[in-house]
């Protein structure tokens, strides 16, 4: 996009802000609704505290990690369980069972076996995030064109290998759009998870940018520092975003043309 | 080359039948009626027939794509249970790897499959180095599928299947989605690189399908004839025409007997089917 074109995306952002502005200034003082230049007031002593930015890394931290296992079973249990009928008869029914089990409504059993830290809120987050995985990825192995596997099995490739080189690389579209659909549901429920947990306060919080909504929200009611996580977390998931279609743009640059 | 130490066929089809079952209503199709066929080593052997004559099925069985219902099919006199390198394949839609490039793409059977297995990278590298030049890529084998026309990419898919060195060149339909003028080329480089003006026993076997009665005759050393429904083998015909091929044999009266006698053999057949366009199911060819 040009420079000359681009304040005209902001006109409407910007005409909102304003009208929130003027609305909020003819509350009385003690509605505690946030307003905008109070929101950008405590988001400049949240960043340059450090307190916002720790708080995002540790969220982040946790997404990554719990993300990095969900793929990783994800992924190979999709593979299998999309080439080979047998592997999906058996895990189907186990997966599509515990799949409607909402992450958060496992937050019970994760406190109680993992403590209120770190390794509840990644559970709660490769949970959360291994079904849209595993069902793209098994959707995109059944999608990949027969000829290709037909033509790799013709040139005397193994099962195997051909899983690997061929079958992996063809369904890797569908696989990126079941990582992007988790990796957003992964950063929905690190908030959530981190906002009940964080209720454990006074030395066993768990940390994270949830804990730190839930602490504006119960000891100090400061709706303004809770806008300004809400902003933070809308956009750290679009910069994953972001980052995650250049990565498939940079892995795939065949795929555009051939889909 | 491997030579058989039996002097029986290299390919041999006996009483084959294959029906498969349709979906939902379970009725039974019937795909190929008893067929017997027996292919000789060196052989380019080309199976015209209309759509739903079970060609293609005929091919997949040779390949181990798929196996018969009843009957066996037979390389060197071994049964075949699965495909193999030994018996390779080229498709009508390429079947190129969309994520490799061209050069890639012919590496891919020596480098992942058991008839590269042996060779170091240099070694791999100037074979298909060689295969690149023999179908005439020169200058395109860093370019991806996508970028080259219809043409290209099926001559990278010959490429792919020789460098592999199999034993059987098993090809479905090669040239039917290209235009005229790029089919008479390829049909010519194929025979070129089949080993037409070489040494007769250096030739490896090859199986041909079409539906494209002038290819059959300007290619092959026997051209098979097949009716549909159920879909069965109706006449053998041996090609006397002298090689290498050139395009004066298209205008050999002989070339044109025999493209006529193969016409009127299935004529009726498709001016049927032709008619009957979309009332009846096939059962895929």
């Amino acid at each position: 996009m040009s420079t000359t074109r681009w304040p005209r995306y902001f006109i409407l952002p910007v005409a909102l802000i304003v009208l929130w502005q003027l609305w909020g200034m003819t509350l009385p003082a003690r509605s505690r609704a946030p307003v905008p230049l109070d929101v950008l007031a405590s988001a400049v002593e949240l960043v340059a505290s450090g307190r916002l930015p720790m708080a995002i890394l540790q969220s982040l931290g946790r997404v990554g990690l719990g993300f990095l296992v969900a793929g990783a079973i994800a992924l190979v249990l999709g593979l299998l369980m999309g080439f080979f009928r047998p592997v999906e008869r058996n895990l189907d029914p186990i997966i599509e069972s515990f799949r409607p089990v909402a992450p958060i409504a496992l937050l019970p059993l994760a406190i109680l076996w993992l403590g209120t830290g770190t390794p509840a809120a990644v559970f709660i987050v490769a949970y959360a995030a291994f079904f849209p995985m595993i069902v793209n990825t098994i959707a995109g192995v059944k999608g990949v064109e027969r000829r290709l596997v037909q033509a790799a099995q013709t040139l005397g490739v193994p099962q195997l290998t051909i899983l690997r080189t061929v079958v992996l690389p063809a369904a890797l579209p569908s696989i990126f759009v079941g990582v992007r659909v988790a990796m957003g549901l992964a950063w929905m429920s690190i908030i959530a998870a981190e906002l009940a947990v964080g209720s454990k306060g006074g030395g066993g919080g768990s940390g994270g940018v949830g804990e730190m909504m839930f602490v504006f929200y119960a000891y100090y009611i400061e709706l303004d520092s809770i806008v300004v996580c809400m902003i933070a977390v809308g956009l750290v998931a679009l910069a994953i975003d972001h980052g995650l279609r250049w990565l498939q743009r940079w892995l795939m640059p065949w795929a555009e043309q051939y889909r | 080359m491997s030579h058989p130490a039996t002097t029986g066929p290299k390919l041999r089809l006996d009483a084959v039948r294959k029906t498969f079952t349709v979906p939902r209503s379970g009725a039974e199709v019937v795909a190929v009626e008893t067929a017997d066929l027996a292919i000789e080593a060196g052989e380019f052997l080309t199976i015209v027939g209309p759509s739903g004559c079970g060609k293609s099925t005929i091919l997949n069985m040779l390949a181990g794509l798929e196996l018969p219902t009843g009957g066996t099919v037979a390389m060197d006199g071994r049964k075949i249970t699965g495909p193999a390198a030994e018996r390779g394949m080229v498709f009508q839609d390429y079947a190129l790897f969309p994520w490799k490039t061209v050069f890639e793409n012919i590496e891919f059977g020596l480098r992942y499959g058991p008839h590269g297995k042996g060779l170091s990278t240099a070694e791999r590298r100037s074979r298909v180095a060689r295969c690149v030049e023999l179908v005439g890529l020169g200058g395109s084998e860093q370019k991806y599928p996508h970028e080259l026309s219809g043409g290209m990419r099926q001559r990278c898919g010959i490429a792919r299947l020789v460098a592999n060195e199999p034993d059987v060149l098993l090809m479905d339909e090669p040239f039917a989605a290209l235009d005229a003028q790029t089919r008479i080329i390829l049909q010519e480089e194929l025979l070129r690189i089949w080993g037409e003006t070489g040494d007769r026993a250096e030739r490896r076997t090859v199986v041909f399908i079409t539906h494209a009665i002038d290819e059959a005759v300007f290619l092959s050393d026997r051209v098979v004839v097949m009716s549909a429904h159920p879909g069965r083998i109706i006449e053998i015909l041996d090609v006397d025409l002298p090689r290498p091929r050139t395009d004066a044999t298209r205008t050999r009266p002989e070339f044109q007997a025999l493209s006529q006698t193969i016409w009127n053999l299935i004529r009726d057949e498709v001016y049927r089917a032709a008619t009957a366009a979309g009332s009846a199911g096939g059962a895929g060819d």
